[in-house]
């Protein structure tokens, strides 16, 4: 049904209405208002969805087979359906039948930047997302948890909210407690807040947001049980992505055919990535930025047609696919395929949130694993024991082997570290000592001889002339 | 009923149990520091964590690895029928090395300066599951020693933040003191800022640290763990019932731990329990007999003091004057009974009470707002003394009528009082205005009685006595207390009786052999006497030995209440005796210092 291959043909979707190249100019960037959302198709979605059952939604989105996009590529439709039914003969928000949205907009992975695009610049088409999600899922209250560095995007959500609540998007007379909502679903109220986070990494995993939601330390929480089932103040609870969230728009406005149009079908077998994908392109490029991509692009096209090649000409060296966490593509991995197969076929952990951060043959590699060391050992939680002290060890050790302070044995000391913290599946309770063990180890495996040749030498006792 | 296979044993189990509970119900050690049996499972430690092969539903029940066949907390993990879980296969073995040796490289390892040392899991787990050298040469996190309450230390450096303290003061006591500051290794233990861990069980978290970060200030440095000897005992000081350990060595006590026992205090204490004791080596112990000569109150031997006091109660009592009896709330159960055995014994018609039992304030509920009745409460007695109900039982069932307090008072300034004897054993100064009036050898100079005066600490009430015996605080002397919940429990004699004072259970059973007029055990020299004939009897030369009076032994005195006075029957059938669980520890030789 889907291409193999990507097909070298740019189609925006998600950036419709956010000018990028090669589209649009990133100048011509402004605030879409509620009106200017509506005058351009917006909210037809919303309509649309409300005419159906919910269930009927849920199917379509999981016959699109959305993959969250927020790193992990879980399909949304199938999240959905973990969800617990509302208790017979009440409706969503009726007490004992709260029920949670989280949208997850703590983008804290270091060089992501795509979903500061969305809700900076059109905040309602995730406004809408959001609004197709509660119906389907039958959500009373929605929380955006957005990091507490985007000042001017939480300012434009709060001005779309605030639009959203006046045009009964949300509130008393909110869509799905009006007469729009025609599709058999039952009446309730739906609300939207916008929770600024405090700038800490950990809080983008998802337990670990709805501990920040719920006013406690960001603490990841042990699963089972799993959101679905006991999220948000113990209730059953839905995290997606503001990217995931957005693709809804136009899977309920155009049907799912149209989504999967987009992207590529797996070519080892697994489940397809259909769609297209905000990808956020930084490191040693001429034109660094967040463009919008169909899943499959290679990274090779991505940089030497999109963003102007490698920075003054120089060759490729490395890069991080997205997101520190999932390791890194070697030299030789250039024409790594950017979809949510590269994590089995290129050695990496996987696509993540395919924001790539690209590194020129000037980059000292040993340099790279001490400061990706030194971000997971200051964003650890400190929960468990393993994370929250192999972090700062392998930091030192680290910033031993940077200094050349450091002998053969601390290299694989290094590497036995990481592989005790974590290697998926890992000993800890949350993924970030996994995330930081593979992008340790992906580093020193395919970089090993740069380490090498930066450890002291060996005292080796030779005897010179002897039989 | 469900079985579960822990690392080769095969283990029964109540479903809902995790594997490491029922690893501990089977005696089997899965290593573990945030674990705690009366806190919220975090799972966070990460050095319980086992593998296992669980039997599949969906594939005819077969075995399976559990989780493909990943490491999982076994604390958090609830045991499944026919699971067979390993922490001792090579991977949970690799990973407890690993948490072993990260727990250790921020930790200062100053063993031989830390009071846990002795007591500690970091050095216990460190000889059972650790490596034994660390690869660690970098520079440790170091974190300062805070201040955080007044009766605890914090040495932040020492602690692996295993948070069992931070949720004792969010789930037991609900008063939230303390938080986890800061991120990753730079996370420590802290109280906000302008709050003290000031609570009434605050001091609970010293025992609940595992390692040597919460100490306690009047413990710190004051003795070696390994010289001290724990005696199970019952808290002395408050109506709760409360099980402790007193911990004691050479005859000094050092300080006093909870022994847990769901029924009643669960795994904590009071603070006013565990620094409670301090009475027990007060400098004004009573520490010497003293009767009065000529007027004035003389130090003497156990011989002349008893000598006075039978002769005094007899002389006094009859022709109508009463003996009357004030036995303290905070006597054991057995010593009431034998003081009223002696009373009756001089006086039949002997009026008796129970002595003034102290309260302050109300009771209070931990955490706040729970139902009293709440399982998983604490509740925190203002009646302050053990025994006021275990008392009141055994002289009812011994007299006609038991006086409270104040009656008792009123009733002893009446003409018809002969003689007296009271007992203290308080904490604090019990001689208030309306007790020094009443009990007095010529209550508002009028006529003169025989004041016998039994108690632990000096107040001004020995000058109104004619004989003065010292008693024994709770830790010198086994007995048995009645709770506020009106359980019987029986302890045990922890250290030695101060200097000449003996228990008042002792004084008793000597007196009423004084009464018989066999000599007392005081008058070592009469031990072996020749007794006569029994009346009816052809008179036979032989020498026996006397009936004289016997060491005082609660459990024999237990048995003899309950056989010759029905209405004491439970102290035959319902006393609960301190359990000791004798822990052995595999490969390790316990030796008596």
């Amino acid at each position: 049904m889907g291409k193999t291959a990507y097909d070298g043909t740019p189609r925006h979707l998600l950036c419709k209405r956010i000018p990028t190249p090669p589209f649009g100019d990133w100048n011509d960037r402004h605030y879409v208002d509620y009106d200017e959302y509506v005058a351009t198709g917006g909210y037809v979605a919303l309509r649309k969805s409300l005419a159906q059952s919910p269930d009927a939604v849920t199917q379509e989105v999981k016959k699109a087979v959305v993959r969250g996009r927020g790193g992990a590529g879980f399909p949304a439709g199938v999240k959905w359906t973990f969800l617990p039914p509302v208790p017979e003969g009440k409706a969503p928000g009726d007490p004992g039948a709260e029920r949670y949205l989280a949208v997850n907009a703590d983008e804290s992975e270091p060089g992501t930047f795509k979903d500061r695009l969305l809700m900076e610049f059109d905040p309602h088409q995730l406004l809408e997302g959001i609004a197709i999600c509660c119906h389907a899922c039958g959500l009373n209250k929605a929380y955006i948890f957005i990091r507490g560095e985007y000042y001017l995007q939480a300012e434009r959500l709060e001005r779309a909210l605030a639009e959203a609540y006046e045009k009964g998007i949300f509130g008393e007379k909110c869509v799905q407690n009006s007469d729009a909502n025609s599709g058999g679903g039952p009446r309730f109220r739906v609300d939207c807040y916008v929770h600024r986070g405090a700038g800490a990494y950990i809080c983008g995993e998802e337990t670990a947001l709805l501990e920040a939601i719920e006013g406690k330390r960001g603490y990841p929480r042990i699963k089972p049980p799993f959101p679905a089932v006991e999220g948000l103040f113990g209730r059953p609870t839905v995290i997606n992505n503001v990217e995931t969230l957005c693709h809804l728009t136009l899977i309920m406005d155009e049907g799912a055919e149209a989504f999967m149009a987009q992207g590529v079908e797996s070519t080892i077998g697994g489940p397809p990535s259909y769609g297209t994908k905000l990808m956020g392109m930084s490191g040693h490029v001429e034109r660094p930025g967040c463009y919008e991509f169909e899943l499959g692009i290679p990274l090779r096209l991505f940089v030497e047609e999109h963003c102007g090649g490698m920075r003054n000409g120089k060759a490729f060296k490395a890069a991080i696919p997205g997101g520190v966490s999932m390791g890194i593509l070697g030299t030789d991995q250039y024409d790594a395929e950017l979809d949510f197969d590269i994590g089995r076929k290129y050695d990496v952990l996987g696509l993540g949130t395919a924001c790539p951060t690209v590194f020129d043959e000037d980059t000292d590699m040993v340099a790279v694993a001490r400061n990706i060391s030194r971000f997971y050992k200051h964003e650890s939680c400190g929960q468990c024991t393993p994370c929250r002290e192999g972090s700062g060890w392998l930091y030192q050790l680290l910033c031993r082997l940077t200094d050349g302070d450091a002998r053969a044995k601390d290299l694989d000391l290094t590497l036995e570290l990481a592989e005790s913290m974590g290697s998926m599946p890992g000993t800890t309770i949350c993924g970030l000592a996994d995330g930081n063990n593979f992008a340790m180890r992906t580093i020193i495996q395919k970089f090993r001889s740069e380490f090498e040749a930066k450890l002291k030498p060996a005292f080796v006792t030779a005897t010179v002339g002897a039989s | 009923m469900p079985t579960i296979t822990i690392n080769g044993v095969a283990c029964e189990f109540t479903k809902g149990q995790m594997i490491l509970q029922v690893a501990h119900a089977n005696g089997l050690d899965i290593p573990s520091y945030c674990y705690h049996d009366g806190l919220t499972i975090v799972a966070s430690c990460r050095i319980c964590l086992g593998e296992a092969m669980a039997p599949n539903p969906r594939n005819e029940g077969k075995l399976e690895p559990y989780m493909g066949g990943k490491l999982f907390p076994t604390c958090q993990t609830a045991a499944v029928d026919g699971m067979v879980v390993n922490t001792d296969s090579t991977k949970a073995v690799a990973n407890q090395k690993a948490v072993m040796e990260y727990l250790l490289i921020n930790h200062p390892l100053d063993c031989p300066v830390c009071d846990q040392s002795g007591e500690c899991l970091l050095q216990d787990y460190s000889f059972s599951y650790g490596r034994g050298a660390s690869r660690f040469e970098e520079q440790k996190v170091k974190q300062p020693k805070k201040d955080v309450g007044p009766n605890i230390l914090l040495y932040s450096d020492r602690c692996i933040l295993c948070t069992r303290c931070v949720r004792f003061t969010r789930e037991v006591t609900g008063t939230s003191e303390l938080y986890v500051n800061g991120r990753g290794n730079k996370s420590e233990i802290d109280v906000f800022p302008g709050v003290a861990l000031d609570n009434p069980l605050a001091s609970n978290v010293i025992d609940l640290c595992p390692v040597g970060a919460l100490l306690d200030k009047e413990f710190l440095f004051a003795q070696r763990v390994w010289f001290l000897r724990s005696t199970p005992s019952i808290d002395g000081i408050t109506a709760s019932g409360d099980n402790i350990w007193i911990e004691h060595n050479e005859g000094k006590v050092y300080r006093v731990k909870p022994r847990e026992n769901l029924a009643i205090n669960k795994w904590w204490i009071t603070d006013e329990v565990r620094y409670g004791w301090k009475h027990v080596h007060a400098e004004h112990r009573l520490r010497s007999p003293m009767r009065r000569k000529h007027g004035a109150l003389i130090e003497d031997d156990y011989k002349r003091a008893y000598e006075d006091t039978i002769a005094g109660l007899k002389k006094a009592v009859g022709g109508g004057k009463r003996l009357a009896l004030l036995v303290s709330p905070n006597l054991t159960c057995e010593e009431a009974y034998a003081l009223g055995t002696l009373a009756k014994l001089i006086d039949p018609q002997a009026v008796f009470g129970v002595g003034p039992v102290p309260f302050v304030g109300e009771d209070q509920t931990f955490p706040p707002g729970a139902a009293a009745d709440d399982a998983k409460a604490f509740t925190v007695r203002a009646e302050k003394a053990p025994n006021a109900r275990g008392v009141q039982r055994v002289l009812g069932a011994i007299g006609q009528m038991v006086l409270d307090a104040d009656a008792f008072l009123a009733r002893v300034k009446e003409p018809d009082i002969g003689a007296i004897v009271a007992t203290g054993n308080y904490r604090e100064d019990w001689a208030t205005a309306e007790v020094l009036g009443a009990i007095d050898r010529a209550p508002g100079g009028g006529e003169s009685r025989f004041v016998v005066l039994l108690d632990t600490h000096g107040t001004p009430l020995i000058d109104h006595a004619d004989v003065v015996i010292p008693g024994a605080t709770w830790t010198e002397k086994a007995g048995t207390f009645e709770n506020a919940e009106k359980v019987l429990q029986a302890f045990e004699q922890a250290i030695p009786v101060i200097e000449l004072a003996k228990t008042e259970g002792q004084i008793a059973l000597d007196l009423i052999a004084e009464f018989h007029g066999t000599p007392g055990l005081a008058d070592h020299r009469a031990s072996v006497v020749i007794v006569d004939e029994q009346p009816g009897q052809v008179p036979q030369a032989v020498e026996v030995v006397a009936p004289r009076s016997r060491l005082f032994n609660a459990a024999d005195i237990r048995t003899e209440m309950a056989d010759r006075y029905p209405g004491l029957s439970a102290f035959a059938t319902d006393v609960v005796l301190p359990s000791v669980d004798a822990e052995k520890v595999e490969g390790v030789e316990m030796v008596e210092l």
